[in-house]
């Protein structure tokens, strides 16, 4: 409930012309999450390339 | 256009990831000769007259240097021709597959020889056996009744 309080205070500051403000903050679960699912498609991959070289 | 200083981020770093696997793929391709089989090959066949087209009217191991060999064969149901083949231990070998009725696998477990056989089409892979054992050579694509049955030996001699 309380960030997406925040995601629409985020917005309605986004819509009062204050762009540079306080608007990183909704994103941050999302960047999170990015980055966790990035380092596991990473790892995986990388995981089988080196399976790939071992056995070459 | 307005982009978070987030997103900026991980835009950055999904780009640099698929950069990163495209290259690889690029010099496998490229450089190591890795792809699927098509008429990229130098030997052109007709899926019908595989036994009557050379290399394939005479399967089997051809020597081409020191401890270096051509491996042609002919995968068929249910089993390869020449099956139960001997080379020495540290041997270089090329095969050249293709198959002389439906799609097979030409796959060893535990090395990164696993290919299609695709009738009319010939697909090459090089490996060298370093360790001497019996390795095994299977099938891995469903091409029917026998299919599991569809097997046969690389004996490395040491």
């Amino acid at each position: 409930m309380d960030a997406r309080r925040d995601q629409m205070e985020s917005k309605q500051t986004y819509n009062g012309n204050k762009q540079e403000h306080g608007q990183d903050e909704p994103l941050k679960g999302t960047f999170a999450s990015v980055l966790m699912l990035g380092a596991f498609i990473a790892v995986s991959w990388i995981g089988v390339f080196l399976l790939f070289l071992y056995r070459s | 256009m307005h982009i978070h200083r987030l997103e900026k981020i991980w835009i950055i770093i999904g780009t640099a990831m698929l950069v990163v696997f495209l290259v690889a793929i690029g010099i496998g391709a490229f450089a190591m000769g890795n792809h699927p089989p098509g008429h990229t090959s130098a030997i052109k066949l007709d899926p019908e007259k595989v036994y009557e087209t050379p290399p394939f009217d005479n399967p089997g191991l051809e020597k081409i240097g020191e401890n270096e060999y051509n491996a042609y064969i002919v995968a068929y149901i249910y089993g390869y021709n020449p099956g139960n083949i001997e080379i020495p231990v540290g041997a270089t070998v090329h095969f050249y597959v293709t198959s002389a009725d439906v799609v097979h696998g030409f796959n060893i477990p535990g090395t990164i020889v696993n290919m299609m056989a695709v009738p009319g089409e010939v697909n090459e892979m090089t490996y060298t056996f370093d360790e001497p054992a019996e390795y095994l050579l299977l099938c891995n694509e469903y091409c029917g009744i026998g299919h599991e049955y569809m097997a046969t030996t690389i004996t490395v001699k040491g």
